[in-house]
């Protein structure tokens, strides 16, 4: 039951300061973002004006999501869609990555949605001054009635809060359920033909349906966020 | 009689068992009552989902998107119940 819960981390000190950090989160975000980086340089070479195969279903995604992110956040859309377009790529990938085995997901590790999570935090409240002005951002806290200020601030930080423990939720369940699955049908020769059926349904769900799901919500929930902070 | 104090000696729970137990059932019951509310208001959604596509099945991109981040965002309470759960079983249950 103990391998599930431990977090293999290494540490190193530099000057005054402990650094600690989680090698295999690490590692696995560098394959990630390199299996994203051959998948698209890959899909995107030879551009042509009259689009090939594989051209034309990146022009496809890229033009679905202008539209998405238009119609959310409305005025200056095309300053957030890399942003917003990075996330869902990077989630999505770094949740299906988990399906190939002896993989683990970056996403599985708190670390990576919080940084995310801190990313979206900073990204809102900027645009939030940028497209209102300073005071009349900070007044918007005050909106009501002046008394609901610490509420407003406790409700601003509590949605960054449940963004990333959502997506951190939602694989380290995934992944819990399935290495419960794995050990409790393992464990005798006679219920371990059941995961010849279970096993590819079990990746299925939890690794690409709900990594898909999840890597969808994501985005559109910071976008919401930003474009709710921008268009007051 | 010697050996009867071993026996008991050997079967008497430490104050440590016992927080491991309630960390387990703690983690049950947590899990168990936060399940109800999401479930429940998931289905609602999803039921509601339903029938806006049959009344205007051309909506049905917009309608299937509005419900799964209506979806996420109840779910949330049912993803901190989860994160406490197993807080109990791997960090307090240890």
């Amino acid at each position: 039951m103990h391998e599930v819960g431990v977090v293999q981390t290494a540490s190193f000190d530099l000057g005054p300061l402990h650094i600690v950090f989680n090698p295999v989160t690490l590692i696995m975000t560098w394959i990630v973002i390199a299996l994203i980086l051959i998948t698209f340089v890959w899909l995107s070479r030879k551009m042509r004006q009259v689009p090939g195969r594989r051209q034309a279903a990146v022009e496809m995604v890229m033009e679905m999501f202008d539209g998405l992110v238009k119609e959310t956040i409305g005025k200056d859309s095309r300053r957030y869609l890399p942003l917003i377009l990075t996330i869902f790529i990077f989630v999505l990938f770094s949740n299906w990555v988990g399906i190939v085995p002896f993989m683990q997901e970056p996403t599985k590790d708190l670390n990576t949605p919080l940084g995310l999570a801190v990313i979206v935090f900073f990204v809102t409240h900027f645009s939030g001054i940028k497209y209102n002005g300073l005071f009349r951002y900070i007044k918007s806290f005050f909106e009501p009635i002046p008394f609901l200020f610490p509420l407003n601030v406790v409700g601003e930080i509590g949605k960054f809060v449940s963004l990333f423990f959502r997506l951190f939720g939602n694989i380290f369940g995934g992944s819990v359920i399935i290495w419960v699955a794995y050990t409790m049908l393992m464990s005798s020769w006679w219920t371990s033909w059941i995961l010849v059926v279970l096993g590819p349904f079990l990746a299925g769900f939890f690794g690409l349906f709900v990594g898909l799901i999840q890597a969808f919500v994501f985005m559109m929930l910071s976008m919401t966020y930003i474009a709710v902070a921008k268009n007051q | 009689m010697a050996n009867l104090e071993t026996i008991v000696q050997e079967a008497a729970i430490t104050g440590k068992e016992i927080v491991q137990a309630a960390a387990m059932l703690g983690a049950g019951i947590a899990m168990g009552f936060g399940a109800i509310g999401p479930g429940i208001g998931e289905g609602f959604a999803a039921g509601k989902a339903c029938e806006g596509v049959s009344k205007r099945p051309e909506e049905n991109g917009l309608i299937t998107r509005t419900m799964l981040v209506g979806q996420a965002v109840s779910e949330s309470t049912g993803i901190y119940s989860l994160v406490v759960a197993l807080l109990l079983i791997f960090v307090v249950g240890k």
